[in-house]
């Protein structure tokens, strides 16, 4: 190694490094250039489509099981029942945030749109049972004996006036 | 401290019965107590400050949540450094184990005892200050061998392993740097090295613009103290990105404390010896502190003294989070091949120059063109 | 290593470096064999973060599988996400319309940014310079910002479909995504002044671990650590796909400006390089892209006919190549994942034989490795 190598090593260690310090004083002394969000106190805001826990509004929600189907995680499970009115009635609908990995198949395949990505991402739960969103608040044998009850009535309202008829099946029951 | 003693009693009259070795040991043990405190806390704020300089430089704010902008910071760590439990590991050396930190803490620590803090405030001016705390300083070696080997564990092993080589050999350009400063002063005694700054106003008495070879002397000496001292980019003892954390990664609870203390009581020594030996010490710019009453002389000179040592550590954070570290066998070609001929270099141009110019510098020399 | 006198017997330390150790990048356990601080002999042992992946996909049909491939390379989960639709797609030669395909290329270069981002700063922090990783984290978040506008998600994206991508781009995603490159381009330059040329940083990285062109080659390297070596070959330019042959930009290769050909300096300059050209790519990109549908029709319940296709694209990590085998039902017969990183640890035990510890986290580095990609 020649003496200018040498002395070159030296001037390049010292340049370079006081390039680099030049960079590091800048941001050090600029306040401005901080970029940490203090996040209990300060958020940011979510955008639109932003994928946070899963909502279902049960109240349009049709029971067609696609969401179910469409889960890779197999994190929703779904229990309907045929009502009197021919509709399928909610008995339960779960969705298990511990599995569930926001991943958004089930919104998009949703025929009436009642699923939804809220924007809601602050959970925490000392118990996995509590991760287990439940999103119909009767509790599911309690809502199929209702749903059976008013299915007799009809059946029994349609019986009367017009005999002859073949039942309805009583119950027709989805599970998943 | 005996002929403080000596005064002592004299001017206490109910002291006349106490022998003299006794006060002067309850002396003594007071201004350990002073010196110790003066270095936990520093060591502490130290560490609140180096996590606030990286949190600046690196974009974030740091910590900022136990106390207002989290000044109680350090404390918290503290407690809980105490508070953790302290885990031997089961196939450890136990007392070589147990040993390890006291020999980095006492290390680190008995460099205070000659660092020249204000006109009056050293705890023992040695005639023999700088190569005391070179002596000193190399304890930590010991310290962190010890750790190293003792913990049974391969990355500590390693750990110390390379702290040893670097500190051994990066004595030697320490020393050689330093030497500049000892052979302008005429003496080895920090008291002496910082009163021989005090012309020309204070600044141009620095033995920082002393000459050519001093002002790069001062650089040599910085990089090779930090190395010295397992600062960042030379921490390759610690290298927690090779090492996991080195020769320390066995450690827990305060034992730990000892090692993080050490860490930041090595950064102050090094960066009061820079101060002491270069940048004029306590000298105050423009008046001489040693003409003031003793208190205020005392105070001045401490506030001025700290605030050039404060500046050098606050450098060598800034340092830290600018550079990665060197490898290790980089790390012996810079010693061996940068470091060491360019002190020796040094010293020989600082020698001539000496003799050549009859011991004045520069700024002494344009001072005298003027009249 | 010198011979050593008869009286001193010494033997060589085993050590265990990982699967959790700081630099190694999630938990790649790396057996060392070390004759002090020179290794003799380093084998990657792989397989702590096995996700079976393949097996997943066999279980679930084409679309189900999509937010799968996100976790197969975290930091680029749009590189694998259009990756598995092209795929999906060349099987069941669907078209998606043009200006889905200009959102994934989108997507896709700014993800690589994203990905290099990550690369750089980790591999700087494994050289113990930490301040560089938060200044690559803090333009990463931007990249994210844009990702969460687009689709909802910071990390796991599960942005394309089969036959197209799940949203348009949202108003205003378009001016952002410019505002960000105008912001992005004058920080390469920052790094380049910071870090990369640092003299610390080019003697810790030149020289170690030289893959030649051949070996490299050989070994079945693929992306910037087989450009590293000098091989011009990317995947974009030598067997185009999506609308890449409409973009003007350069394949980076490593130039040996500070070493041998092929050191670990090369491949993380190529990296850097590539974050510049991904810009020049993306700025085409947004200037081009058509106004159209971003979803081709394709049936609810997606049966692809009997076949089987390989289909690779160039990802930040290199080739990510899916062969897939379709019995003409719902879920792939076979799904087989050809991941860079995986492929680059087979020349792991052979570049590292001689070198330092400390060198053995530059190579980990500057492989660019991610371990669900490994284990799969």
């Amino acid at each position: 190694m020649g003496l200018k190598e040498y002395l070159n090593d030296i001037v390049e260690a010292v340049v370079t490094t006081a390039k680099g310090m030049r960079i590091t004083a800048r941001y050090g002394l600029d306040p401005k250039e901080e970029t940490t969000l203090q996040y209990p106190e300060e958020r940011w805001e979510l955008p639109e489509r932003y994928r946070g826990f899963l909502h279902n509004d049960i109240n349009t929600c049709i029971s067609c099981n696609m969401c179910v189907k469409t889960c890779p995680m197999d994190c929703i499970s779904l229990e309907a029942v045929r009502g009197a009115d021919k509709k399928m009635v909610l008995a339960s609908y779960d969705i298990n945030i511990g599995r569930c990995m926001y991943c958004g198949l089930c919104v998009e395949v949703c025929p009436p749109k009642s699923l939804k990505h809220s924007l809601g991402y602050e959970m925490a739960s000392v118990n996995r049972e509590q991760l287990i969103l439940r999103f119909v608040q009767e509790d599911a044998s309690e809502v199929k004996a209702r749903v059976a009850r008013q299915v007799a009535e009809a059946a029994a309202k349609a019986e009367s006036p017009a005999a002859g008829k073949p039942a309805p099946p009583a119950k027709g029951e989805t599970k998943e | 401290m005996e002929a403080l003693a000596i005064s002592l009693i004299k001017a206490v009259p109910f002291l006349g019965a106490v022998p003299v070795w006794a006060v002067a040991l309850v002396l003594m043990v007071a201004v350990a107590a002073v010196v110790l405190a003066f270095a936990l806390t520093f060591e502490g704020v130290g560490s609140l400050v180096l996590r606030k300089v990286a949190g600046d430089i690196q974009v974030r704010i740091g910590p900022n949540r136990v106390g207002p902008n989290g000044v109680l910071q350090f404390l918290a760590d503290g407690v809980k450094l105490i508070l953790k439990e302290d885990l031997t590991p089961a196939s450890a050396d136990r007392p070589l184990f147990k040993m390890a930190p006291y020999f980095v803490f006492v290390g680190s620590f008995a460099g205070f005892v000659v660092v020249p803090f204000g006109v009056g405030l050293i705890a023992a001016d040695l005639n023999i200050g700088v190569y005391y705390v070179m002596a000193v300083s190399s304890l930590v070696v010991i310290g962190i061998l010890l750790a190293g080997w003792s913990s049974n564990n391969k990355w500590a092993l390693l750990g110390g392993m390379r702290g040893a080589a670097q500190i051994i050999s990066y004595e030697i350009p320490v020393g050689l740097a330093l030497i500049p400063a000892v052979m302008i002063a005429g003496s080895l005694s920090l008291q002496d090295i910082v009163r021989s700054q005090g012309g020309l106003w204070g600044i141009f008495g620095w033995n920082l613009f002393h000459n050519p070879f001093t002002f790069f002397s001062f650089f040599l000496y910085f990089t090779a103290a930090q190395a010295e001292t397992n600062q960042t980019p030379f921490d390759l003892p610690e290298a927690e990105s090779e090492l996991v954390s080195g020769y320390n990664v066995e450690y827990s609870g305060i034992r730990f404390g000892y090692f993080f203390l050490a860490e930041f009581g090595d950064m102050f020594v090094v960066a009061a010896l820079t101060t002491a030996l270069f940048l004029g010490g306590w000298n105050i710019p423009f008046f001489h502190a040693e003409t003031l009453p003793w208190i205020w002389g005392n105070l001045l000179s401490l506030g001025v003294f700290l605030g050039k040592a404060f500046t050098i550590v606050l450098i060598m954070m800034w340092v830290r989070w600018t550079l990665p570290r060197i490898r290790v066998d980089q790390l012996m070609r810079l010693s061996w091949k940068y470091l060491i001929p360019l002190t020796f270099f040094n010293l020989l141009g600082v020698s001539l120059w000496l003799l050549v110019f009859n011991g004045k510098g520069i700024p002494a020399m344009i001072a005298s063109l003027f009249g | 290593m010198t011979a050593r006198p008869e009286a001193l017997p010494t033997q060589e330390m085993t050590i265990n470096m990982g699967p959790q150790h700081p630099s190694t990048h999630g938990v790649l356990r790396v057996i060392l064999t070390t004759d002090g601080e020179v290794v003799t002999r380093a084998v990657p042992d792989v397989g702590y973060l096995h996700l079976g992946l393949e097996k997943i996909a066999e279980r679930l049909n084409y679309s189900q599988f999509m937010p799968f491939t996100d976790r197969l390379d975290y930091l680029a989960g749009m590189n694998c996400n259009c990756a598995w639709a092209w795929a999906v797609e060349k099987l069941a030669k669907i078209e998606a319309p043009e200006r889905a395909e200009y959102l994934r290329v989108i997507v896709s270069e700014l993800n690589r940014i994203s990905s290099h981002l990550i690369s750089f700063g980790s591999f700087t922090a494994d050289m113990g310079a930490f301040t560089p990783f938060l200044y690559g984290i803090r333009e990463r978040e931007k990249v994210n910002d844009l990702f969460e506008m687009l689709c909802g998600q910071r990390l796991t994206y599960n942005y394309a479909r089969i036959g197209g991508v799940s949203g348009d781009a949202p108003p205003g995603f378009l001016e952002k995504t410019r505002e960000f490159l105008d912001y992005f381009e004058p920080k390469i330059d920052e790094y380049n002044n910071l870090i990369s040329y640092n003299k610390i940083f080019v003697q810790r990285l030149a020289n170690v671990a030289v893959i030649s062109a051949e070996e490299a080659v050989a070994y079945g390297l693929t992306g910037p650590n087989l450009r590293g070596s000098g091989v011009a070959f990317d995947l974009r330019k030598d067997e185009p796909y999506s609308v890449y042959p409409k973009f003007d930009f350069n394949v980076c290769v490593g130039s040996g400006e500070r070493g041998q050909l092929g050191d670990c300096f090369d491949r993380y300059m190529v990296r850097i390089n590539e974050m510049r050209e991904s810009v020049k790519i993306l700025r085409q990109a947004v200037d081009q892209i058509p106004e159209g549908p971003v979803m081709a029709k394709v049936p609810r319940v997606f049966k692809p006919p009997v076949g089987e296709v390989y289909f690779r694209a160039e990802n930040p990590r290199g080739e990510n190549g899916y062969y897939l085998v379709s019995d003409g039902s719902a879920n792939p017969y076979r799904a087989k994942i050809r991941a860079g990183s995986f492929v680059t640890m087979n020349i792991f035990e052979k570049v590292t034989r001689g070198l330092l510890i400390a060198d053995i986290v530059a190579v980990i580095g500057s492989f660019d490795i991610i371990l669900p990609e490994i284990d799969r």
